[in-house]
């Protein structure tokens, strides 16, 4: 279970220049639960992504990941935590451009140093679930949007992570593809994952397979 | 299992310098020569100390030059019963030699006369008058040349005799009987080994004089005690002790290294600025590669290490090549250009082989000098990347 308590998160460039991304937020999120976050750009739903996924920490309040106070984490703790139970899936993917599709799913298992055997079974197993296999060696760059989205949900999910957060998955995508990743979606939520999806895609809303609509309003739940 | 090298790290660190194939060549290109001139110099420097060092504990004890005017001139030989006379000396000895200039070659070769009845002052003469016979073969005198000599010899098609032009402009044929080999390369690669009686014939220098007496005393503590005896006797010589030639080349030796010095510490700090500028300066890519490991899960201690092993690899890397090259460039071709700075061997004299000295110090100290620096500066900014919040340094 996720649970955000009271969480405010100011962005403070200088004294002068502040921004309140987040003003005063509860929410909890239940195992298994899918959510979609709601809300025009620059409304605080990546903040809420972030915070969730130790990315960041809240100027105050709490975040509470299974009885974890993660939010007061160190920062090597921060990693392993992200490691163990997150699988993110970046608006712009994040993805290493000049490493090919295998090496870029293979980062989150780095640190963990696993038999090369294990690591193989990982990335084969996830590659052919997102279909991506076939671009085993190709260097990411060279990739169209559609196959750059596969590898980062590759990535994301080759740790059997609890937590899936996904932020504008769509925002890069066609319709068709879009569609795509609604399918992808469908199927991690059958595999009991816990889903949080920031978005302003209309193509994620009223969905039947989704728990909870959210809107976010200048660092507020509204709805 | 927790202390086992983390393969994948290291396979990452592979991957990221063939990733940033120019930008890694570039600083292995700059690091690579720095090493090389670096270990060049320190090489060179050693070689030459070592022979200097070699020739100087080879010098004797005391040498008693005429002083005439300020100026050296040949010396009455009787002045060596004389000195024998003195309490503590062990062994007196009149030396001819002089310089000979070859003008085809532009350089100047050492002539020594040595008489094979007369107690030797070098161990290498010693050596040489029980195996070697100057005495005229078939009327045609003989001598021996160092190695330099004999190169610069052959070189003017003088292969097995060399014409001497004496003071009245005839000409002394002379045969090249062998090679000469001193105690070291620097004192014999130069050098003319012939009799007594031949020198003076080519250089028309008198029966009763001699360029210089060196002296031998028994116990070196007592080498200023006959110096200021044989300065009471004879005030109108100079008194020249090993101790004294020792400061002497040791001060030009120092005073050319310590210009060298001062060169490769502008020339150390200047490459350090390039590779630092080159390698430290993180670009947006590189700071966003390290936000992207840390949102995945790595550790501030997983960047580290793969920056370690990058920049180690880098580093190690052209040290071993920088190293392998000065090798190659001072032992295989000579040095050519930085040597005879070193030396201070003008055209005038033959060049000569620096030996091989291994000194591992000197391998070590341009090790710490160049490897960990590199690191740290790799290193220290990776580390101030890692420790910002992820999310920061993706967006």
């Amino acid at each position: 279970m996720i649970e955000l308590k009271n969480i405010r998160k100011i962005y403070e460039a200088n004294k002068f220049d502040r921004v309140t991304a987040l003003d005063n937020i509860n929410l909890t999120v239940q195992e298994g639960e899918l959510i979609v976050l709601k809300g025009a750009s620059g409304s605080g739903k990546s903040t809420i992504l972030s915070l969730i996924a130790a990315l960041s920490k809240p100027t105050s309040g709490e975040v509470i990941v299974d009885a974890k106070q993660i939010s007061k984490l160190s920062d090597n703790f921060s990693s392993v935590y992200r490691r163990d139970n997150i699988g993110f899936i970046f608006q712009k993917y994040n993805l290493i451009p000049t490493l090919s599709v295998k090496d870029n799913i293979l980062l989150p298992l780095v640190s963990l140093n696993p038999h090369a055997k294990e690591v193989e079974e990982k990335i084969q197993s996830v590659m052919k679930r997102f279909h991506i296999e076939h671009k085993e060696n190709a260097i990411v760059r060279n990739l169209s949007g559609g196959e750059q989205q596969r590898v980062a949900i590759a990535r994301a999910y080759v740790n059997n992570p609890k937590i899936i957060i996904a932020d504008e998955p769509t925002a890069n995508l066609d319709e068709k593809l879009s569609h795509h990743f609604i399918d992808i979606l469908r199927e991690l939520k059958a595999l009991n994952k816990t889903i949080i999806i920031a978005t302003h895609d209309p193509l994620f809303f009223g969905l039947d397979f989704v728990d909870r609509e959210l809107e976010i309003h200048k660092g507020k739940i509204v709805l | 299992m927790k202390n086992k090298i983390n393969i994948y790290l290291v396979e990452y660190a592979i991957n990221a310098i063939l990733r940033q194939k120019y930008k890694s060549l570039f600083i292995v290109t700059i690091f690579t020569l720095l090493t090389f001139l670096l270990t060049s110099v320190f090489f060179i420097t050693n070689s030459i100390r070592y022979e200097l060092d070699s020739t100087v504990d080879a010098l004797p004890q005391i040498i008693v030059q005429k002083i005439k005017a300020g100026r050296h001139y040949d010396i009455d030989v009787n002045l060596v019963d004389d000195i024998l006379g003195i309490s503590g000396v062990n062994d007196a000895v009149a030396r001819v030699w002089g310089y000979y200039y070859f003008e085809n070659a532009r350089v100047n070769f050492s002539i020594v006369g040595i008489d094979k009845y007369e107690q030797q002052y070098k161990n290498s003469f010693t050596n040489l008058v029980k195996d070697f016979d100057f005495d005229d073969i078939n009327g045609t005198a003989t001598m021996l040349v160092g190695s330099g000599v004999k190169r610069t010899m052959q070189s003017n098609y003088y292969k097995e005799f060399f014409n001497f032009i004496k003071p009245d402009g005839t000409l002394k044929k002379v045969r090249i009987a062998g090679i000469f080999d001193g105690d070291t390369e620097l004192e014999s690669n130069d050098m003319i080994i012939m009799s007594k009686d031949l020198f003076r014939e080519i250089f028309n220098f008198e029966e009763s004089k001699a360029t210089d007496i060196v002296v031998k005393v028994a116990n070196p503590e007592e080498i200023a005690t006959v110096v200021s005896k044989i300065k009471l006797m004879f005030p109108d010589t100079r008194i020249i002790t090993n101790h004294d030639l020792k400061v002497s080349y040791q001060n030009i030796f120092d005073y050319k290294s310590g210009v060298f010095l001062v060169l490769f510490i502008v020339a150390l700090f200047t490459f350090f600025i390039i590779i630092y500028d080159k390698s430290s300066g993180l670009t947006s890519e590189e700071k966003r590669e390290i936000g992207i490991l840390k949102a995945v899960g790595w550790t501030v201690d997983d960047v580290l290490k793969e920056k370690l092993y990058e920049s180690f690899i880098i580093s190690f890397f052209s040290y071993i090549f920088g190293v392998g090259l000065a090798l190659a460039y001072v032992y295989i071709f000579q040095a050519p250009l930085i040597s005879n700075i070193f030396s201070g061997y003008s055209q005038l004299k033959t060049s000569f082989e620096l030996p091989f000295v291994f000194d591992f110090q000197t391998l070590f100290l341009i090790f710490f000098l160049s490897v960990p620096i590199y690191i740290a500066a790799i290193l220290i900014p990776s580390w101030k990347v890692a420790t910002l919040e992820a999310d920061e340094v993706i967006r």
